[in-house]
């Protein structure tokens, strides 16, 4: 497989691991780093705002980060917002994270990065529905359990899109 | 949203004030067009932090409390080791101080940016938020973006990590980063102060509304230079005094509406920040700073809040200088820390966060256990005046229709830079009309 630089997958695990549930992107986003798959570049951020630098340039990127949509909680939502998408709906994705105390959210990362031309081709957002996001909390059981799913279904869009370049 | 009142009167709701970290509520009650109150109320994770503290090893604050603000964790950090350090008797070597006001000027550049461009900005050009912002002003908001990323690297090259750091220590650092390693950023550390000083004009041609507060500035005072990591406590009625008593002159108090704790210096109400630490260092700030200041059509003081956007973007500049200074000046081959060997005793410390002063105490028995933590963060401090602002705005402005008043009024909140992470999650805005 050849793949154009700068073209490699991007994983980004998105929360603060010292709130509750929060830390379920940045946990996802370690066991898919422990997977040591070639060519997928893995990391763990707190600030959205870092997405807009990370992935410049990406054709493909994995967002996982905790959401609170009204679904069951552990629950995975996906999300296709990548260029030529629709605007993504604020209502879901604005509250992620630090108990929806982002001063600048994910969904804002994503529209300032569309506004500015740099948003990828292809982001999907892999959303765990999270319950608690007390400060020094551990995962609560749902979203612990959720954890090999998440990881199950980024690995999915990976193949996918390496069969994509393989093409 | 707007409710009728039985009596006849509106409520106002806003579920969330947008472009503020956190939460909390605003309640303003207008009658026959006069303002008769207006209400902050918010919540703080310090006051979970000050019990999650006692009992913890004198060596955890920096860790345990660079968790409270993912916004400002080196403020916190600082502040804390300063505070055990002092208890302990320890001192830092001249090569540490440098290095904490290092990651220091990353946390204000990081701070600043985001503030100015993502946050405040917008409400002086009349959008809703930055993304629509960026329809027109592409150029800036990617210039606010590599101002932020500077301030970012500079943060994750010292502190380990762009937010919360994990390289500080109580006693200095775990490891000084190298000499090479500074001069890989110092070409965008030398980028970013140019467009500092073009981030100062471009903000100073922005519309202020008129308002003139004349709140008792509080900061913090170093000898040496502008104040940022460490100083003495100074006001701009005179009043001044070392850091360790702080606990004598700032007093916390509940107020029946709030969650959080008010504080006042000395009986009377103060405001901590940027047009503070401006007003009582002006001096200290470089040649360049005060012209360009001047240019921008500040005075050597700043009492209107909403020029707190060109004092930021001022102090903005002033990092990227002090960083520059720093790097080029550096040596490798200091110690990373000192070592702290614990004593019983009380210690404070305090340091300039971003959007203000902030004080810790501590209380170590002899084995080092924490006894008691006591946190006051700036945005309290800063609830009162942000309280009297609003008051002030809302009655100027009570003509205006609910929609207007309402984003006037969070314009005038966003003045403050609260930082409610520090304190809450969603500020619901609500005007009582009747």
């Amino acid at each position: 497989m050849t793949r154009a630089a700068g073209a490699e997958p991007l994983v980004v695990g998105l929360g603060s691991p010292d709130r509750g549930d929060d830390g379920v992107g940045p946990t996802v986003a370690g066991a898919i780093a422990g997977l040591g798959l070639a060519g997928v570049r893995v990391s763990a951020h707190e600030d959205p705002t870092d997405l807009i630098h990370l992935w410049e340039g990406v054709d493909v990127a994995v967002v996982v980060d905790a959401v609170m949509s009204g679904h069951a909680p552990g629950e995975i939502v996906l999300c296709e917002v990548g260029r030529g998408e629709g605007p993504l709906p604020e209502s879901c994705w604005a509250k992620t994270g630090r108990g929806g105390t982002h001063a600048f959210g994910l969904a804002a990362a994503v529209e300032l990065s569309r506004a500015l031309g740099h948003l990828p081709p292809r982001v999907v957002l892999v959303g765990i529905e999270a319950v608690s996001f007390d400060h020094g909390a551990p995962l609560s059981p749902a979203v612990e359990a959720a954890v090999g799913p998440a990881v199950a279904q980024v690995r999915a869009v990976l193949t996918e899109a390496s069969a994509g370049l393989d093409a | 949203m707007t409710h009728k009142l039985s009596d006849g009167g509106q409520v106002l709701h806003v579920g969330m004030l947008a472009r503020v970290e956190g939460e909390g509520g605003m309640h303003i009650e207008i009658h026959n067009n006069v303002v008769q109150s207006v209400k902050l109320n918010i919540f703080e994770p310090p006051r979970f932090y000050e019990a999650f503290l006692r009992g913890r090893k004198y060596t955890e604050p920096p860790d345990i409390t660079a968790r409270i603000c993912g916004i400002c964790p080196v403020a916190y950090q600082t502040a804390s080791v300063e505070a055990i350090e002092q208890i302990c008797g320890a001192e830092t070597t001249p090569e540490i101080q440098a290095m904490r006001r290092l990651l220091y000027c990353g946390e204000w550049i990081e701070s600043h940016s985001l503030h100015i461009f993502m946050l405040h900005a917008p409400d002086f050009l009349g959008f809703d938020s930055v993304i629509e912002m960026a329809a027109d002003y592409g150029d800036v908001v990617e210039m606010a973006l590599r101002l932020k990323k500077a301030g970012n690297d500079l943060m994750t090259l010292v502190g380990g990590r762009a937010i919360h750091p994990v390289n500080v220590k109580v006693g200095g650092f775990y490891r000084m980063p190298t000499k090479l390693e500074m001069l890989a950023l110092r070409p965008a550390i030398a980028s970013g102060l140019e467009e500092a000083f073009a981030t100062i004009k471009l903000v100073s041609t922005f519309d202020f509304p008129e308002m003139e507060q004349a709140y008792e500035y509080v900061a913090l005072r170093h000898p040496d230079y502008y104040a940022i990591e460490r100083g003495t406590v100074v006001s701009t009625s005179g009043t001044a005094f070392p850091v360790r008593e702080f606990p004598d002159h700032v007093k916390e108090f509940h107020v029946a509406h709030s969650n959080a704790l008010h504080a006042q210096l000395d009986g009377a109400m103060y405001m901590v920040g940027p047009l503070a630490r401006y007003t009582l260092n002006f001096a200290q700030l470089s040649e360049r700073c005060k012209a360009a200041a001047k240019e921008a059509g500040l005075g050597e003081t700043c009492r209107n809040p909403f020029k707190s956007i060109i004092v930021r973007a001022v102090e903005l500049a002033y990092a990227f200088e002090e960083a520059l200074r720093i790097i080029d000046e550096w040596k490798d081959g200091a110690a990373p820390s000192v070592t702290v060997t614990p004593r019983a005793g009380e210690g404070c410390g305090a340091s300039e966060a971003p959007r203000g002063t902030i004080f810790h105490r501590y209380v170590l028995d002899a084995e080092g256990v924490i006894q008691d933590a006591q946190i006051v963060p700036p945005t309290s401090q800063n609830q009162p005046a942000i309280e009297a602002d609003l008051r002030e705005a809302a009655q100027s402005w009570v003509d205006m229709d609910d929609h207007d008043l309402t984003h006037r009024c969070e314009h005038a909140i966003r003045n403050y830079d609260p930082c409610i992470s520090c304190a809450t999650h969603f500020l619901d805005l609500r005007v009582d009309r009747s």
